[in-house]
């Protein structure tokens, strides 16, 4: 689990919530763009800088995103083409294809490409992707993503290989081929073929406690050496044939990771391109200090690169508490919200766009629809009058927030303000706030700021985790609480769409049918700045997620 | 022997109270590990089981007695055929590290060591050394430059104090690593050039301390009447300042020793800055992921240290001072054995 503020990222992904200041912040908005013109040479070292202590490179416990740190080592069955221009693209990894469904889409076909091989030679074969799958149901590996196992035939009572038990719905019918029964018709499952359980670990593999730090490579690196807390070193597999492989470039001879790094020490040694810094990146966002600093100094230029718009952040309106149960109060405050008080708090434009729908930039099946004007600093006298029209008087709600969003609550509340709504703020340090919003029984907040970036870019990832009323506490992300059974139904049955276009179109229906209903209000679609050094190229962010692309970056 | 071993007892019951208020507090706090490994999306059930099976679900106190036993016996998380074994002495399990907590802490002790010992030898050195020379010339410009200092240093914050150091000596001179941390079994050069900078912000933080005491203590102790007993018997000042420093001899030595305890428990802001893996780097991340078990293990293994620390300060007492041993000489004042010595 991460942050409540960023509770979708890839492991070395993780950094703090940046927050410039507004009144520099649209100096240099770099884009979503690559910061090189050219593309760099093979060989080299690079080095990440990561705030993180330790790294998991075992498949069945990670959460990283198919582009970032576990996609250097593991492959899996289909993988992400990210661009600056276009939407995230899947595209085949280990297969041959992004999978073939079966007329129903309760039945998906993979089939592997001839000739694959792990660091050790042995072959990548269907069974050992089944094998890798079924780790991520035993009971000592989790922690990892688990969109698979309520898919999959039976997962519901699985509990892993490791007492010779198998899942008859992941069939290995011959070296090559992988057909996966779920207990559904589901039109995205290519898109969660590329979580990291659909990595190939053979069975032989060792105690499955140790293979985070000692995992069989399938991708262009393996792990020479690990060292928590400190460093980790990938070195080149040479078994990884680049023709097999759309996804990756292997550009650099070596990665290292820099762990339990300070993110202010190592964005001022970017800034300063000092040469123990220059073939290097920072993985987590430019802290608020060093990112005005970055801004404002002619030598950074086009290392600092700022993401196109991503996350959704958003103010959740609790609908089961009793202030909020009217829905007409609760389109009061979609037009009592300053979303430009907001964005400034945040940090200005290069912090983020407005946001005006659930299904964030950069997802196919995004339509773009402003359902409550489109002034981002609202309408109060609208607000107003939707108040008095529901009849409420003199409405006072808590607002629970994490300590280092106090700048944007106070945005919150003082929008609030002019339609005459008083809002209490309660800052939580983070686990109290997961204990008592995600994880809590929703008695302790009215209204809750919070930010999604889904771990694959479909409309699902992106609405189910948010209002499905299975998602409502127990750590979930569902912090509206919202329960509406059409909408419930409305969320199955578009993931339930095998037809890419008549998914998108059911998509683009239930983003509406949701916030029709207002249990959330969207603030901003937020941008993430990072920092590299000179001898950095292909520093790419896509339109999804907004994080760099750790497997096509290269060395000058 | 008595009292050696009333005072280990009693350290022995400091240790379990500090243990049982561990427990207690993060008990109490809003923190469920199990969440963390739940995984995304988390059921109900996924997160019943992960609590079952990391021994969460179960009262402070139990759990508690847990830890105890697996001290001495080892071990085994899970049921059936799913365990995960954690040999004795066992601190418990790290499910977000997959590593027993011994081994972890284990492996970042030598970095904690390597950053205390030297910072204790330096911090103790410059603050006694800028304390005696300020009581020496007290009221002149080195008494007002070393008071300014320490007063300057004791107010600093850790954090501002490393940062700048990286960045003024390490990034804009260029003299020093900006962090990391070499072994010093690779060679004694790179390991001490990484410290430098540790060693020297966490000696001027916590210098000032000792600056402070043994300046006002100096000029207490020079103004007693052994002190110009001896200034009028003739003996070079020199020599009375030893004397002097020698009755400093006792809170000092109680203050290195807490100094000591307190930095082999970790330093979690310099550790942080400085890049150094590190018990309070790896406290610092589990208290920001709820990895409960790092929680409690490196606070034990923490007031473990303090609390040895303080026992060995208070069983070399005697040696140090006589008077303090049972049956010892008593004499009549304490500078008259000082000054006839």
């Amino acid at each position: 689990m991460t942050s409540p503020r960023l509770p979708r990222r890839g492991l070395l992904a993780a950094g703090p919530v940046v927050l410039g200041l507004g009144a520099l912040a649209a100096c240099t908005d770099g884009g979503s763009s690559s910061s090189s013109d050219a593309g760099g040479a093979q060989g080299g070292t690079l080095t990440i800088f990561s705030t993180s202590e330790d790294m998991s490179f075992d498949p069945a416990t990670s959460q990283s995103l198919a582009i970032t740190s576990l996609g250097l080592t593991a492959r899996r069955l289909t993988a992400w083409k990210t661009s600056a221009d276009a939407p995230t693209e899947l595209i085949p990894d280990l297969a041959t294809d992004t999978g073939t469904p079966s007329d129903d889409g309760r039945t998906w076909t993979f089939t592997l490409q001839d000739g694959l091989t792990f660091e050790d030679g042995t072959a990548i074969t269907a069974a050992t992707v089944k094998y890798g799958l079924e780790r991520s149901f035993a009971k000592e590996l989790t922690g990892g993503l688990t969109y698979h196992k309520v898919l999959l035939e039976g997962g519901e009572d699985y509990e892993g290989p490791f007492s010779g038990k198998h899942l008859d719905s992941i069939e290995a019918k011959d070296e090559t081929t992988l057909v996966f029964h779920l207990n559904r018709p589901y039109g995205a499952f290519g898109w969660i073929a590329s979580t990291p359980a659909f990595a190939p670990v053979p069975e032989d593999s060792g105690e499955p406690e140790s293979y985070a730090t000692k995992p069989v490579a399938s991708g262009p690196y393996r792990v020479a050496s690990y060292k928590a807390g400190s460093q980790v070193v990938l070195e080149r597999n040479e078994k990884w044939d680049s023709s097999t492989d759309q996804a990756r470039t292997g550009g650099p001879d070596s990665i290292e990771f820099a762990l339990a790094q300070d993110s202010s020490v190592v964005a001022q040694s970017l800034i300063a391109d000092r040469s123990d810094a220059q073939d290097a990146f920072l993985a987590s966002f430019v802290p608020a200090a060093q990112l005005v600093q970055a801004q404002n100094d002619p030598k950074v230029g086009d290392r600092l690169v700022t993401s196109g718009p991503g996350a959704l952040e958003y103010l959740a309106m609790n609908t089961q508490s009793e202030a909020l149960k009217d829905v007409k109060v609760r389109t009061a405050i979609q037009y009592a919200v300053d979303k430009e008080a907001y964005r400034t708090a945040k940090g200005g434009e290069i912090s983020g766009d407005y946001a005006t729908t659930l299904i964030t930039p950069g997802i196919e099946g995004r339509e773009e629809y402003s359902l409550y004007g489109d002034a981002p600093a609202g309408d109060a006298e609208k607000a107003k009058s939707l108040l008095a029209e529901a009849g409420v008087k003199d409405l006072s709600l808590r607002l629970v927030i994490t300590e280092d969003d106090t700048a944007a609550a106070e945005a919150i509340q003082q929008g609030l303000a002019r339609a005459g709504i008083t809002v209490t703020i309660q800052p939580l340090d983070e686990n109290a706030y997961t204990s008592e919003v995600p994880a809590g029984d929703g008695s302790g907040y009215d209204l809750v700021l919070g930010s999604w970036q889904p771990d694959v870019p479909s409309p699902d990832a992106n609405l189910t985790p948010l209002f499905d009323s299975s998602q409502i506490g127990g750590g979930n992300y569902n912090l509206a609480r919202y329960s509406n059974p059409e909408v419930d139904k409305a969320l199955l049955d578009a993931s339930s769409t095998v037809d890419a276009d008549e998914a998108a179109a059911k998509w683009a229906a239930v983003d509406k049918q949701i916030l029709q209903d207002s249990p959330l209000v969207p603030l901003i679609y937020s941008k993430n700045s990072f920092l590299h050094g000179s001898g950095v190229k292909d520093f790419v962010i896509g339109e999804f997620p907004a994080y760099p692309n750790y497997l096509t970056v290269t060395l000058g | 022997m008595i009292p050696a071993l009333q005072r280990v007892a009693r350290s022995l019951g400091v240790l379990l109270v500090v243990l049982a208020l561990t427990y207690a507090i993060f008990y109490l706090a809003p923190i469920d590990p199990a969440l963390r490994m739940c995984g995304k999306p988390c059921s109900p059930e996924d997160l019943e089981a992960a609590r079952g099976f990391m021994g969460f679900d179960r009262p402070w106190w139990a759990q508690l007695g847990s830890f105890l036993a697996a001290l001495v016996v080892g071990r085994t998380y899970g049921s059936g055929d799913v365990l995960v074994h954690c040999a004795a002495p066992c601190l418990g399990y790290s499910f977000q590290y997959h590593q027993d907590v011994t081994t972890l802490i284990g492996e970042r002790f030598p970095v904690t060591v390597s950053v205390a010992i030297g910072a204790v030898v330096l911090q103790s050195a410059l603050g006694i050394a800028a304390g005696a020379l300020a009581a020496r010339r007290q009221g002149g410009i080195l008494d007002r430059v070393v008071t300014a200092v320490s007063v300057i240093s004791a107010s600093a914050p850790a954090f501002v104090v490393g940062l700048l150091a990286v960045v003024v000596v390490a990034l804009r001179l260029g003299l020093l690593p900006s962090g990391g941390y070499e072994n010093l079994a690779d060679g004694p050069g790179p390991w001490a050039l990484h410290l430098i900078l540790p060693w020297a912000t966490l000696a001027f933080l916590n210098g000032a301390v000792y600056a402070r005491l043994v300046r006002s203590s100096m000029i207490e102790q020079l103004g007693l009447d052994y002190a110009r007993t001896a200034r009028a018997a003739g003996l070079p000042e020199r020599r009375i300042d030893r004397y002097a420093l020698r009755n400093l001899a006792l809170p000092l030595t109680t203050l290195v020793a807490l100094d000591l305890g307190a930095l082999l428990g970790g330093t979690v802001i310099t550790e942080r800055i400085f890049g150094l893996p590190g018990l309070g780097a790896l406290l610092l991340d589990a208290t920001s992921t709820a990895d409960l078990p790092v929680i409690v293990g490196t606070t034990f293994v923490g007031s473990l240290l303090i609390v040895l620390a303080n026992l060995a300060a208070d069983l070399a007492r005697p040696l140090l001072d006589r008077r303090l041993a049972v049956g010892g000489r008593r004499p009549a004042t304490p500078t008259t054995q000082e000054t006839s010595s």
